[in-house]
């Protein structure tokens, strides 16, 4: 049973390497090969108006100084939000953008960014909600694209208004405190795996927050029943996706294997939107949310339970 | 005699003082990840030579209006704004096409406008004249033995301290709530460039009108190009306060296009906050500061982007200073230097309340058409005015 999970994943792998040198449009439709794409591709595809390329970073300054040629920006803090509300981008703030972006009923659109794709990642998970059909990652994002020293420019697109328009919001992609979330850490509703994607010392309830940032929540811990796989065992050190047979042996050994259902999150959601992308986008499994509440939401909530192994609590001296 | 031996060893000290500049940003470029070092040491080398070789001294400059009635070198500060102005409206248009918005080019140097502002401009002022120069002029000074720019930048550090520990209250009484005012908002570029342009005519109007301006705006033109020539115009002559503003100009586009906008605060506010940090003084948090790049203090023990340029300036100072012999270490007594800590104190107070300095604020930010610019300009003048007049420079 092992030795023949080992030669599946070994055929997997070869056809996941196969499928890179050429990834295709036509390619299947969830798979590594189909969600991310390799910078050499991207180099040959990138005058094609059917590709659409679009950086979120969060550093200042960043796009404006030198970006992929044809790159559109998007602002994660402005563009992909509801700052009144704390929710994702309304359709019709969603469907102006896209305008702007000439982004089509069949546009592929390649996302890419600033820390290891965080924000891109977001990117694509707010697009996917809104029924953008192929949306990918560039593999290692800025960070890499820069080190292979490729051409950055500072020309700034403008685009014929792109014709697509979203008319849904498909809310399976998207965990809800109180109908998703809660039951599940209250043990109500059975078989569904939680992903806590931060560091083991926030898992672990040692800390309440990495140094640094500001958004925090009164408690620390997890959520009952949640596994700690943190963001960046989804990455090599050069930022680029691990193979999809690293990537699902990293969470069926957490017993996560895509037969049940799934809940990433993180402190703001932002970096769980990346391991969102590589269970449903790169694994292609079922059915995997994004709980974008996190733990900024989660840890604050009067009455929602946590697990705190190093029983930490706010304000004790 | 073209050169004495001493010129040619002072000459030949200078060209190997530039020469291991340049290593140092070929060393540092070819480091794994360079980041912004070395382009960031390479305009602290040229506005080096430039504050050197055209005296872009603030402090020198104004004083001169003041008590000399020489207006001249004050037009060189006019012509920066100026070139700055034009290189900065051609790469905004490109960063943000459409001013409509309430969005803000990235990084700008364009601060919010309020009292504090007022009160840290004119306390930079007062300090420039008790401690001679401004946080620029002192750096590029330096290079020149200028001794009295050490107790001054001393005092600088110390200021930072004061004002990290006054800035949260300031802040959320009066900053916060203060507008940002950016003339392209209202007037789009084109009108900001004209309105920069008005006020600066009038400026050099008056400055003209006002001044005794006897000394030649320009020296004779190179008639045989000779390498004597060359070498006194180039190395021994003031440069024309229209050549210097103009460049320093164009090394301010240069600068935010690159990296940010030109500031030589920061590595001088971050060494404090650090030293704070180490020694748990004040406040965990600088409230808003994370709005002002440039001026921003972040904890850290290694050398900046910002503290590469400052180094640029000293030792590309140093070496046109040497070449050109107006290297000297100048007196240092017990008054003078508690004069300059003290002024340094008002410095560094100012600047880091103000969010930068003469070359943060007033250059970057009239450059990039922020109010907050000339509301500084206005009141630093007033500062060093008003300390002229109560004869602190002569301390």
């Amino acid at each position: 049973m092992f030795k023949a999970k080992k030669v599946s994943a070994a055929i997997a792998t070869a056809v996941v390497l196969g499928s890179l040198v050429s990834p295709s449009a036509d390619a299947a439709p969830k798979n590594q090969a189909r969600a991310v794409v390799q910078a050499d591709w991207l180099e040959k595809n990138i005058d094609d108006p059917k590709v659409r390329i679009i950086e979120v970073s969060t550093e200042a300054g960043l796009y404006e100084r030198g970006h992929i040629k044809n790159a559109f920006k998007i602002n994660w803090y402005t563009d992909l939000v509801d700052t009144v509300k704390r929710d994702i981008v309304p359709i019709g703030k969603f469907n102006t953008l896209i305008a702007k972006a000439g982004i089509d009923k069949d546009s592929t659109v390649v996302f890419y960014g600033d820390k290891n794709n965080w924000f891109a990642a977001w990117g694509a998970w707010i697009f996917n909600q809104y029924g953008i059909e192929d949306v990918r990652l560039l593999d290692g994002g800025r960070v890499k694209w820069e080190k292979d020293a490729r051409a950055f420019t500072t020309a700034v697109p403008t685009f014929k208004a792109g014709a697509f328009k979203a008319t849904k919001v498909d809310r399976s992609l998207r965990a809800n405190l109180t109908y998703d979330v809660l039951p599940v850490a209250k043990g109500i509703k059975k078989g569904v795996k939680l992903v806590d994607i931060r560091s083991a010392d926030e898992y672990n309830g040692k800390i309440f927050a990495p140094a640094g940032f500001q958004e925090l929540a009164v408690r620390a811990g997890h959520i009952p029943g949640a596994e700690n796989i943190a963001w960046g065992l989804n990455v090599n050190a050069d930022g680029t996706f691990k193979t999809v047979a690293e990537l699902k042996k990293l969470y069926a050994d957490k017993g996560i294997d895509g037969t049940k259902p799934i809940i990433t999150y993180c402190r703001i959601g932002e970096r769980s939107s990346l391991t969102w992308f590589v269970l449903s986008e790169i694994l292609g499994y079922g059915d995997v949310k994004n709980y974008d509440g996190s733990w900024t939401e989660y840890g604050n909530s009067v009455g929602a339970p946590i697990n705190n192994p190093a029983g930490t609590i706010w304000g004790a001296q | 005699m073209l050169w004495t031996k001493t010129e040619k060893l002072k000459t030949l000290f200078s060209g190997l003082v530039i020469i291991a500049l340049l290593a140092t940003a070929y060393f540092l470029s070819s480091k794994e990840n360079p980041g912004n070092a070395p382009i960031s040491l390479m305009i602290g080398i040229s506005l080096g030579l430039l504050l050197e070789r055209g005296r872009f001294c603030f402090f020198c400059i104004y004083r001169e209006g003041i008590e000399d009635k020489n207006t001249t070198p004050f037009l060189s500060i006019l012509v920066a704004i100026a070139s700055g102005s034009i290189g900065y409206a051609i790469i905004f248009g490109q960063f943000l096409p459409d001013t409509s918005g309430d969005s803000l080019p990235p990084a700008a140097h364009i601060g919010p406008v309020s009292w504090p502002l007022v009160v840290a401009a004119l306390a930079f002022g007062i300090g420039m004249s008790l401690s001679g120069a401004c946080i620029s002029g002192h750096l590029y000074r330096i290079g020149q033995g200028y001794l009295r720019a050490i107790p001054a930048l001393i005092g600088v550090l110390v200021g930072f301290v004061i004002a990290f520990l006054t800035w949260n209250w300031l802040y959320l009484r009066a900053i916060a709530d203060a507008p940002t005012i950016w003339l392209p908002h209202t007037f789009g570029y084109a009108g900001s460039i004209l309105i920069t342009f008005i006020a600066l005519i009038a400026i050099a109007v008056f400055a003209i009108k006002k001044g005794k301006n006897s000394e030649p705006i320009r020296s004779q033109p190179l008639q045989v190009l000779t390498f004597k020539s060359i070498y006194r115009k180039v190395i021994s002559e003031r440069w024309s306060p229209i050549t210097t503003g103009a460049l320093v100009g164009i090394v301010g586009t240069f600068a935010y296009l690159r990296v940010e906008p030109l500031g030589v605060t920061r590595q001088l506010s971050t060494t404090a906050r650090t030293f704070m940090e180490e020694r748990n003084i004040g406040p965990d948090s600088i409230l808003g500061l994370d709005r002002m790049a440039g001026c921003i203090a972040v904890v850290s023990e290694t050398i900046t982007n910002n503290g590469w340029l400052a180094i640029g300036i000293i030792g590309a100072s140093f070496a046109a200073a040497l070449a050109g012999g107006r290297f000297k270490f100048s007196k240092l007594t017990f008054k003078n230097s508690i004069a300059s800590l003290i002024g340094g104190i008002l410095l560094g107070w100012g600047s880091m309340t103000a969010l930068g300095c003469t070359i943060g604020v007033l250059l970057s930010g009239t450059q990039a058409f922020a109010l907050s610019g000339w509301v500084f300009f206005l009141f630093s003048f007033l500062g060093v005015w008003l300390g002229i007049k109560a004869k602190l420079h002569k301390i």
